[in-house]
């Protein structure tokens, strides 16, 4: 979750949109807690406990330093990209090295989604950010992130710079971040494009990217702040899910093998992001949008809406969240075996298809009164669902008919947090 | 909606710049509203970064409001 770290590096550079400081008193005057506890279900597939915690500190010239840290332990069925079939299929888990034999085998009933059963996984993450003013008017930033897994490790660093205008009603900023990850798969990275049942699989890979990020914030009346962002990133290294299969069907629609997938091993990705919040007496609305395209062929376009009334000491918040993107040009849910696979890549990664995504939430927070040593806090509770739907529906081979290939996504998030 | 939005944008922003605050902005006391903690562009990191891994590790975009990458093996 490197981009937890990065949003608090890339805003914390911005002269104006500092979260306020909060009301406090004696040893935690200049400090701030900010904490989480988040709790997300797929139906029928993962389940994740992700608690954060984010401390902070102000000091007399202006500087602030901010560490967070964020454990993430995941577990259920994972999809593995296989197709539903009318009949059992077997698989193995990554660390297997046989499909007919072994503590490894799973098998799939006629019409489930494939999915391995076995699957969990831990992340513990650390992030730091340093802000600093060089002068009245700008402000610097510096920032790094550490996150590890059993078979995933990511070193992030960023850095920022803001410059106010106009009597500070007007901010631009410009960031710059580097990201190295190595993944070493369990039971190894699989060779792409290889044959599932063959097990070739070699050691670790790499993958690291650079991004660059171009801001400005705009005062544009005494209640509306605007903000626009243009950003840019590439990747280079191995891109691939090591744990994606895809099945390969014949003209009747029947599997008759697995495959693994084959991304290309670089991505360019380009957004544009429009931010903006606007206060009334007890209303206040942020509304952003966002739009992105890569060179993969992916396209996507994301509307959010938050409505927030404050009452005395609570609020209420309301949100939806609209979303759609189109497949990746070598998306493919499923291979026949006569065809070869467009430009040589091919993945059956829902990720990767077109689809549209709708998000429902809302969110209520009540202040707490000091105690002893502890300033005032803020308790808060957030319950948000979460929905995809396949958007194009590839022409079903006969003995695929009556399945359901595009299943989409349903997830609950519940999340409660207390900070000050 | 896709090009109408960024043209939009780009729009709005080059005015705000080029209009030097003849336009938009406020002097230093009519920022009463703007100083609320719920006007603050990142007023809410946590839930940000909580959504932002759930949608990294379930749709194909990622950034915008910062840089984007994972920092996570779920992409």
């Amino acid at each position: 979750m490197v981009a937890s770290c990065a949003l608090l590096s890339a805003t914390a550079a911005r002269g104006q949109t500092g979260r306020a400081a909060p009301g406090g008193a004696g040893l935690l005057e200049d400090w701030s807690l900010d904490s989480a506890l988040a709790y997300y279900h797929e139906d029928g597939r993962v389940q994740a406990v992700e608690p954060v915690v984010d401390v902070s500190k102000v000091f007399a010239d202006g500087e602030a330093l901010s560490v967070n840290f964020t454990f993430d332990a995941l577990s259920g069925a994972s999809p593995n990209g296989a197709l539903t079939s009318r009949i059992a299929q077997t698989f193995a888990s990554p660390s297997g090295k046989s499909l007919t034999a072994g503590r490894h085998i799973y098998t799939i009933a006629p019409g489930q989604l494939p999915a391995d059963p076995n699957y969990s996984d831990g992340r513990v993450a650390v992030g730091a950010n340093w802000s600093v003013p060089l002068t009245r008017v700008t402000q610097a930033s510096l920032g790094g992130k550490l996150s590890y897994e059993d078979d995933f490790y990511s070193a992030t660093v960023n850095a920022s710079i803001a410059h106010d205008f106009n009597d500070k009603n007007t901010t631009l900023s410009f960031g710059i971040s580097n990201e190295f990850d190595a993944l070493s798969p369990i039971g190894g990275a699989p060779v792409p494009g290889s044959n599932y049942a063959s097990f070739e699989k070699t050691g670790g890979k790499t993958k690291d990217g650079v991004g660059a990020l171009l801001g400005v914030t705009q005062v544009m009346t005494r209640r509306w702040l605007t903000e626009f962002n243009l950003s840019l990133d590439r990747f280079k290294g191995y891109e691939n899910d090591p744990y994606k299969i895809t099945s390969v069907i014949d003209s009747a629609g029947n599997t008759t093998g697995y495959v693994y997938e084959s991304r290309p091993d670089q991505r360019t990705r380009k957004s544009a992001f429009w931010d903006n919040r606007v206060g009334w007496d007890t209303l206040s609305v942020a509304g952003s949008a966002r739009y992105m395209s890569d060179d993969w062929g992916v396209r996507s376009d994301t509307a959010q809406l938050h409505l927030r009334w404050s009452l005395a000491e609570r609020y209420i918040e309301p949100t939806v969240r609209w979303y759609r993107q189109t497949a990746a040009d070598f998306y493919k849910p499923w291979i026949t075996s006569t065809a070869a696979p467009v430009s040589g890549y091919e993945s059956s990664d829902s990720r990767l298809g077109a689809f549209h995504a709708l998000t429902y939430g809302v969110k209520y927070a009540e202040k707490l009164s000091p105690y002893r040593f502890l300033p005032s806090s803020e308790f808060n509770l957030r319950v948000e669902y979460y929905q995809q739907t396949f958007s194009e529906r590839l022409a079903m081979p006969q003995a695929l008919q009556g399945l359901d290939l595009y299943p989409g996504l349903k997830a609950i998030l519940v999340q409660a947090g207390w900070r000050f | 909606m896709n090009r109408g939005m960024i043209y939009l944008s780009v729009l709005v922003v080059a005015s705000s710049i080029a209009s030097g605050c003849t336009v938009f902005g406020v002097k230093p006391w009519q920022r009463d509203v703007l100083a609320r903690p719920e006007m603050q562009l990142n007023r809410d990191p946590i839930d940000a970064a909580i959504d932002d891994h759930m949608y990294f590790s379930k749709e194909a975009s990622s950034g915008g409001r910062s840089f984007a990458g994972g920092g996570c093996g779920c992409n």
